[in-house]
């Protein structure tokens, strides 16, 4: 339990883990956009490739990505049904009964798995993958801060950030010993109906619950000590290099590639 | 009265992950029943893997625990009777109060034993009576007791269950020397008054020396050495091998020795330190003479 | 006027009990401490040693009398947010549980907030963060997600985070207690090296006799107040007072203790087991005996 991974950093040296976080985060928005956009059955072919290629630049093996889309598999296929069987076109290709299938189906269908794929890949890829958590963080407070000016406490939400993914191990472990603590009572958490097992977590959550209120004020404390006041100086100052400029470049020139696709036509929208 | 053993368990922490971790390392040993036994070693040695083996909160991966001769795990389903015979009082055992009571928190244990009222009542009453908790105590709330009290009162939440064995691991970490003292007097008031057979994880050389009678330690999760206290501490060359703390007691008893004073190095408590020393004196004044 | 590094006058405070009655826990305490002490604070649990800590930082404001730090007056109405932070900048803070006081996923980070709080330009506070890190002798897990830490290691990174601050005096409240024999050792050298080679005033709460002795100098609190203050080896004379406040005296001063009330003529420090067998040694007439 203590070696749960967070995010599902994958520690690697590549091009796109040495990009700077606030690029990727950037890089990540663009091509989302550009997913999103595409309608055009050339740029779906673009996209699909771009995306074999962000993953080859990233180095992260195919099966840990496969492993991570496992779980949209549900919604795609989903999705595919009913493009498949609801949409209606000029193209018969199959009837039988009430059940009609079109060649636009099959196209919508081809492509809503293309977008999501993309979609994942793109925030995979630039965000959860190739950026740890804490990078993450300093690069969304950075790219905020302009909302500072505003008053908005763009520091005090990255710290909570922060403080959120510092003490998750730590509570995962507490829970575990807690956990191991009332089952040594004879506490029975792995059988009996729903209800009985949610009522049988009490002993587990409140006890959490008071160990997290305490780790909150004795770290609020601590925090004190070490004269947090909600602002300051960074000890790492992220520089934006070339290369970071280049790759930002190469997205926003990529995106509007895909848009004037569109405007070529070939478009094939329901 | 039950007897635990353990024969060639193995156990792996993460099994399966890239940071598995071998805990124990075929270990093989007996509690012996009506004892106290002291298990030592340092944090990662394996001790309070092999407690959690003793009550069957971990399965091991190679290798039998049995409780009087019988296999724990014959019958999986079953496990929850062993653990109600082998009471285990985990470290920080306050952490686990979650009752609006303290009555309601003792009870907890005997509750999913499937007991009556009456009875769990009965057990409530006597268990706090064990760890000094009074009646009066029992309707608050288990929140605003102090430190010592939340202590006592989650032991007692093991103790109602009246388990032939009663496992405390460091069950007098982060206390002062009064609370200290309060809570192992209450473990020997118990062991004596209820005949049970008591284990104590701790790190502690001076409690494992007053305390008890048998005294494990473990290393590396492996078992180094297994004897009476005083077959244990009269090696004390061998604790220091194992990197652990010897009593002060033993270490000054050593240290006289290297001054080439001839004392027996196997003392480990203040009084027959004390014989020892005062006999030294008395010959040396006589000699003199 | 020439005052001492930390001046206590006459200082009283109590906390709101139920119904909001007053529950005093330090009653007109006052203690002068030296620039580069090495102070041990001793008493039972609510003997008001954690509170006295608090009050040295500002956590707690006396609700009586003076407290005076490095020149200053801490209690004057007129202290700004400034004058707060530059006093928590002065006196650190290291508290019990080390998982309640690193705040980041990396070690490095976590030692980086004090400085970066202050504000202080990014190259000094890298600078800071290896000095801190090197002091405390962690410097090979500063990439170390600090979860995966030993206690022991854990309270160093905490104890770097501190000395980034630059701090001319440490407060370690209890910081041993939740460790094990190993964790103790280290951050025991750990305080050592700070009050030694670096100059720190250490104020260090505990209970455990065997660390108390290793202090230049013991402060024994009961009761809110100041029930003996000297070095260990005074301290430890006073068995009987100091097993009714609830405390102990290490076991090898107990036994000279005993020898000497049994008539032995014993005389120095019997703080330690190596300063002991001296004693013993040379009575006795091993090698080294007074001849």
């Amino acid at each position: 339990m203590k070696n749960i991974a967070l995010g599902q950093y994958y520690p690697a040296k590549s091009p796109l883990h040495r990009l700077d976080p606030r690029i990727k985060v950037l890089l990540a928005l663009i091509y989302i956009c550009a997913a999103a956009f595409c309608k055009n059955i050339i740029g779906f072919g673009v996209l699909l490739v771009s995306a074999l290629l962000i993953v080859a630049l990233g180095r992260i093996p195919f099966k840990t990505i496969f492993r991570s889309l496992t779980p949209v598999l549900f919604v795609m296929l989903f999705a595919v049904f009913f493009q498949v069987f609801f949409t209606k076109g000029d193209m018969l290709l199959f009837a039988w009964w009430k059940l009609q299938i079109y060649g636009e189906g099959l196209y919508l269908a081809l492509f809503t798995i293309v977008r999501i794929f993309t979609l994942i890949i793109g925030t995979s890829m630039f965000l959860t993958y190739t950026t740890t958590p804490i990078e993450l963080t300093y690069a969304i407070e950075d790219l905020l801060s302009p909302l500072k000016k505003l008053k908005v406490p763009v520091h005090d939400f990255a710290m909570m950030m922060t403080l959120a993914l510092r003490f998750i191990p730590t509570l995962v472990e507490e829970a575990d010993k807690i956990m191991t603590a009332q089952k040594a009572r004879g506490a029975d958490f792995s059988t009996g109906s729903l209800v009985q097992r949610a009522k049988a977590l009490k002993p587990v959550l409140i006890p959490l619950i008071v160990s997290a209120m305490r780790h909150a004020v004795e770290l609020a404390v601590a925090m004190e000590c070490r004269c947090y006041h909600g602002d300051g100086t960074r000890m790492v100052v992220r520089k934006c290099r070339f290369s970071d400029i280049a790759a930002l470049i190469v997205m926003i020139i990529f995106l509007a590639g895909i848009i004037y696709l569109n405007i070529l036509g070939l478009v094939y929208t329901a | 009265m039950s007897e635990i053993s353990v024969e060639n368990v193995s156990f792996f922490h993460g099994k399966g992950t890239p940071y598995e971790i071998k805990a124990l390392d075929g270990v093989t040993l007996n509690i012996v029943p009506n004892t106290i036994t002291g298990i030592i070693g340092h944090t990662g040695s394996g001790k309070s893997t092999l407690v959690e083996l003793f009550n069957g909160i971990l399965k091991p991966a190679e290798g039998r625990v049995l409780l009087d001769g019988a296999d724990i795990w014959a019958k999986p389903k079953e496990i929850r009777n062993v653990r109600f015979r082998v009471g285990l009082v985990m470290q920080y055992p306050e952490s686990q109060l979650f009752e609006e009571t303290i009555r309601q928190d003792i009870a907890f244990g005997p509750r999913n034993m499937g007991l009556s009222e009456q009875e769990i009542e009965e057990r409530v009453i006597e268990a706090a009576g064990f760890v000094g908790l009074g009646k009066d105590m029992l309707d608050k709330s288990p929140f605003d007791l102090s430190g010592g009290q939340k202590r006592r009162a989650a032991i007692a939440g093991i103790i109602a269950m009246r388990p032939d064995v009663l496992i405390l691991d460091e069950p007098a970490a982060g206390l002062d020397p009064a609370g200290r003292e309060a809570i192992f007097s209450n473990i020997m008031e118990y062991r004596k008054n209820s005949g049970s057979t008591v284990v104590i994880v701790s790190h502690s050389m001076e409690d494992m020396a007053r305390y008890c009678d048998r005294v494990m330690v473990m290393s590396e999760g492996k078992l180094i050495m297994n004897g009476t206290r005083d077959e244990v501490f009269s090696k004390p060359e061998r604790l220091a091998e194992a990197g652990l703390d010897i009593p002060q007691i033993t270490k000054l008893m050593l240290l006289l020795r290297e001054r080439g004073i001839e004392v027996d190095t196997g003392v480990y408590t203040s009084e027959r330190a004390y014989e020892e020393l005062i006999r030294l004196f008395k010959k040396d004044t006589a000699q003199s003479r | 006027m020439d005052l001492p590094f930390i001046k206590v006058e006459n200082i009283s405070y109590s906390y709101k009990g139920d119904g909001g009655v007053g529950v005093p826990v330090i009653k007109e305490l006052s203690l002068e401490i030296r620039e580069g002490e090495f102070v041990a604070v001793l008493g039972h649990n609510g003997s008001g040693k954690s509170t006295l800590a608090k009050l040295l930082n500002m956590i707690f404001s006396p609700q009586s009398g003076k407290i005076y730090i490095d020149g200053k007056d801490i209690t004057a109405p007129d202290m700004t947010d400034d004058d707060v932070f530059a006093l928590r900048k002065t006196v650190g803070m290291v508290f019990q549980n080390p998982d309640n006081q690193l705040v980041a996923t990396i070690v490095e980070d976590d030692v980086a907030f004090g400085p970066e709080n202050l504000s202080v330009p990014s190259e000094e506070i890298r600078k800071r963060v290896d000095e801190a890190l090197r002091a405390v002798g962690m410097t090979k897990y500063a990439h170390h997600e600090p979860h995966r830490l030993s206690g022991g290691q854990k309270q160093r990174v905490a104890i770097a985070g501190i000395i980034a601050m630059l701090p001319k005096c440490i407060i370690f409240d209890e910081s041993t207690a939740m460790l094990d024999p190993i964790g103790r050792r280290e951050v025991m050298q750990t305080i050592k090296m700070l009050n030694e080679k670096m100059g720190i005033t250490v104020i260090m709460i505990t209970h455990y006799m065997d660390e108390a002795a290793m202090a230049g100098r013991i402060v024994v609190l009961d009761e809110g107040r100041i029930a003996l203050d000297g070095k260990p080896s005074e301290v430890f004379e006073r068995e009987e007072l100091l097993r009714s406040m609830g405390l102990d005296v290490p076991q090898c001063a107990a036994i000279i203790h005993r020898l000497r009330e049994a008539g032995v003529a014993l005389k120095g420090d019997c703080t330690t087991p190596e300063k002991c067998a001296e004693l013993i040694g040379r009575a006795l007439g091993g090698e080294g005996r007074d001849v």
